[in-house]
C-alpha cells in the first residue's frame, strides 16, 4: 500500500511537472528583463532568479532532467555492473577476481571524490546539453562497482546451487542457464539495486552542481539551482528560493521510500 | 550433514548464555568496574581471541591473511594513483602552458618547452616520474600555486583530520543517543526516526548552504548530522536484533539492569559490526569532506582537492588521490570481514 501511495505521489509530481512545462508561456531559459527578482506574481507563480527566468518553469524542468538523466544513468550502471558481476561469478577464479579487484579500484576512493575528479577532466567548455550528457554518464560509468559486487555474490551463490547443477547435467549452456535461470532470479537483486541508485545519482548531480561541475547553464539542474542559496540578497527577496531544495528533499525522500519499501519485499 | 547445521547456534546460545552466567557473577560480586573494563577487552571478540583456543596454526592463517589484506591494500593505492594519472594525463588542456602566450620568453626558451613537453606526452615517462617521486618522498610542485605538494598538504591534513574527527565522533554520538532509546520501544515508531529520514534526503552541499544562511552550525554540524543520518537506521536495527536475542531476553526476564545488558553483552557482541560501520563512516565523511569544506571555505585537503580538479593540477591530484585511496584501504583492512572471523 505504501509503495503504491509513493508511487502514485512521484507519478503526480511528474505530472504536474509536465503540466508546467506544457501550460506556462514562459521556456527554462526565457529571461524576462523586465522581472528580474520578482516576486510571487500572476505572470511568475513562484517569482524569477537573478536572470528574470521563471522559478517554477525551472524547477519543473530540473525535476524532469534530474529524474530521467538518474533513471537512465542507473538503468545503464545497473546493466554494466549485472554484465560484470555475471561475469565475474560464471567465469574462472582469477577472472573473477581480476574485475572484482578492478571494481575494487573504482571503489577506493570516495565516491564524491571520483566524480568530481572524472567529471573535471572531461571537458568543461561544452555546450549546455553535452554537459548534462556528461554528467550523467559519468554518474552511469562510475556507480556501478558496489552494485557488481552484491551481483557477483548472488551470482556465486547460484553457480554451486542444486538447479545449476542439473541444468548443466541436462545440457544446457552457460549462456542459456543465465537468460532462463539465472538473471531471473536475480531481478529480485538487481531491481532494488537500481531503485537505490536512482535517488542516489540525484543526489550526486546535485552535489555536483552546487560544486560547479554539474549541468552547464541555462539548463536547469537541481545542482545549479542549489547555488541560488548562496545569494544572500536572493534569500531576502523570497522565499520562493527554497522551492527546489524543498522538492528535490520530497523527490528524494519518495524515491528512497520506494527502495526500502521494494527492498523489503525483495 | 544436516546435524551440522543447529550445532552452530546450539554451541553460540550456549556461548551467549555461559556469558550471561560469567556477568551475572560478576555482577553479584560487585564486580561492576570489572564490567566496565570488559567492554574494550571485549572487543579482542572483533576476531574471537579467547575463543577457541587460539593455537599456532590458526596464528599462522591470520597473519597470512593480514598479508594478503594488505597487499590487496597496497595494489589498491597503487591502481588509484596510476588510474589518477592516466585520468589527468589524457584531460583535455593538460599540456597547455601559458608561458608559451608570453611574448618575454626567447624563441629558444619556448621551443625547449615545447620539448620538455613533448618529453611529459608519454604516459609511461609520466606514471614513472611521479612513482618515482612519490617513493622519495617527493610529492611534486603545485602548478596553480607553484609550490612543493607536501608544503601544501603539511598545513591542511590537521585541519582536516580534526574535522573528520570531530563530525565522525559527534555524528556516532548522535546517533548511538538517538537509536539507543529507539532499539528498546516496543512498538516500531516511525516517527522518531523521521529526522534521520529527512536529513539523508538532503545533499551535504545544500545542508551546508543551509548552515550559513541560518548562521548555525559549521563544518562539524554537517558532518556530524551526515555521519548521523548515514549510521542511524544500521544501528537502530543491529540494536533491535540484539535486544530480541533470546540470551539477552532470559537475562531481562531474570531482572538484569539494561545497563549491565548493555555493557557486558550487546555492545561486546556488537563490536565488529560497529567497528565496519565506523571505517564506513570514514569513508562516508571522507566524500562530504569537499563540499563541506568548498562552502565553509575551510583550508583544508577537501578545499584543495576542488581547487586542484578545478585548475588540473595534476601533482596535487594525484597526491590527494593516493592521500584518500590510502585513507579507504586502511578503513577497508581495519574493518573485520566474516572471512576473517572464521580463520581468527
Amino acid at each position: 500500500m505504501k509503495k503504491l501511495l509513493t508511487a502514485v505521489f512521484l507519478l503526480l509530481l511528474v505530472l504536474v511537472a509536465v503540466f508546467t512545462l506544457s501550460w506556462s508561456r514562459w521556456s527554462y531559459a526565457a529571461q524576462d528583463r523586465e522581472a528580474i527578482l520578482a516576486p510571487t506574481t500572476a505572470v511568475h507563480p513562484a517569482g524569477t532568479d537573478e536572470l528574470g527566468r521563471d522559478r517554477l518553469v525551472r524547477t519543473a524542468a530540473a525535476l524532469l532532467i534530474g529524474l530521467t538523466g538518474a533513471t537512465l544513468a542507473a538503468a545503464i550502471s545497473i546493466v554494466v555492473a549485472a554484465g560484470v558481476g555475471l561475469l565475474a561469478g560464471f567465469s574462472p577464479r582469477w577472472i573473477a577476481a581480476a574485475l572484482m579487484f578492478f571494481s575494487d579500484g573504482f571503489l577506493s576512493l570516495p565516491w564524491l571524490f571520483f566524480l568530481m575528479m572524472v567529471r573535471s577532466l572531461l571537458p568543461l567548455t561544452a555546450s549546455p546539453l553535452m554537459t548534462a550528457v556528461t554528467t550523467f554518464v559519468v554518474l552511469a560509468f562510475l556507480g556501478w562497482p558496489a552494485f557488481a559486487r552484491a551481483i557477483y555474490r548472488g551470482a556465486l551463490g547460484m553457480r554451486g546451487s542444486e538447479w545449476m547443477i542439473q541444468g548443466r547435467a541436462s545440457g544446457l549452456t552457460t549462456w542459456q542457464l543465465m537468460r532462463l535461470h539465472v538473471v531471473p532470479q536475480l531481478r529480485s537483486l538487481i531491481w532494488p539495486q537500481f531503485l537505490i541508485c536512482v535517488p542516489a545519482f540525484i543526489m550526486a548531480e546535485a552535489n555536483l552542481g552546487a560544486l560547479g561541475l554539474g549541468v552547464g547553464e541555462p539548463i536547469p539542474s537541481w545542482g545549479a539551482m542549489l547555488m541560488e542559496l548562496d545569494n544572500t540578497a536572493l534569500l531576502v527577496s523570497s522565499h520562493w528560493v527554497y522551492l527546489p531544495i524543498a522538492l528535490l528533499v520530497v523527490v528524494l525522500m519518495i524515491l528512497e521510500s520506494f527502495a526500502s519499501e521494494v527492498k523489503v519485499y525483495a | 550433514m544436516n546435524s551440522s547445521l543447529p550445532t552452530f547456534s546450539m554451541r553460540r546460545t550456549w556461548l551467549d548464555l555461559s556469558e550471561l552466567q560469567r556477568s551475572e557473577r560478576q555482577m553479584e560480586g560487585g564486580g561492576r568496574l570489572r564490567g566496565f573494563i570488559s567492554i574494550p577487552i571485549s572487543l579482542g571478540l572483533l576476531f574471537r581471541l579467547r575463543e577457541p583456543p587460539f593455537t599456532g596454526r590458526a596464528m599462522m592463517r591470520l597473519l597470512i591473511t593480514m598479508a594478503a589484506r594488505t597487499m590487496r591494500a597496497l595494489l589498491l593505492m597503487l591502481f588509484a594513483a596510476v588510474g589518477t594519472i592516466l585520468l589527468v594525463r589524457f584531460a583535455p588542456g593538460f599540456f597547455s602552458d601559458a608561458r608559451e602566450m608570453d611574448a618575454r620568453y626567447a624563441q629558444v626558451a619556448q621551443a625547449e618547452m615545447q620539448m620538455e613537453s613533448a618529453r611529459q606526452q608519454r604516459v609511461s615517462v609520466t606514471a614513472a616520474k611521479a612513482l618515482e617521486g612519490w617513493l622519495h618522498g617527493d610529492l611534486g610542485t603545485s602548478r596553480q600555486y607553484q609550490t612543493p605538494v607536501v608544503d601544501l598538504l603539511t598545513a591542511r591534513i590537521p585541519v582536516s583530520a580534526l574535522l573528520l574527527g570531530k563530525g565522525i565522533v559527534c555524528g556516532w554520538l548522535l546517533a548511538i543517543c538517538a537509536a539507543l532509546p529507539i532499539s528498546g520501544l516496543r512498538g516500531k515508531n516511525i516517527l522518531w526516526g523521521a529526522p534521520f529520514t529527512v536529513l539523508l534526503a538532503i545533499p551535504v552541499a545544500a545542508m551546508a548552504t543551509a548552515c550559513i544562511v541560518s548562521d548555525a552550525g559549521g563544518p562539524v554540524l554537517v558532518l556530524s548530522l551526515l555521519i548521523a543520518a548515514r549510521e542511524f537506521k544500521f544501528l537502530q536495527s543491529l540494536l533491535e536484533s540484539a535486544w530480541r536475542s533470546p540470551h539477552l531476553l532470559l537475562g531481562r526476564a531474570q531482572g538484569m539492569r539494561a545497563r549491565a545488558l548493555l555493557t557486558l553483552h550487546i555492545l561486546p557482541n556488537l563490536a565488529p559490526q560497529l567497528c565496519a560501520l565506523a571505517t564506513l563512516s570514514l569513508v562516508t565523511a571522507l566524500g562530504a569532506l569537499i563540499p563541506v569544506e568548498v562552502v565553509f571555505t575551510v583550508p583544508g585537503v577537501g578545499e584543495l582537492a576542488w581547487s586542484a580538479v578545478m585548475n588540473r593540477d595534476l601533482p596535487v591530484l594525484a597526491t590527494i588521490s593516493l592521500l584518500m585511496a590510502c585513507a579507504v584501504g586502511l578503513a577497508g583492512w581495519i574493518a573485520p570481514r566474516p572471512a576473517m572471523l572464521e580463520v581468527a
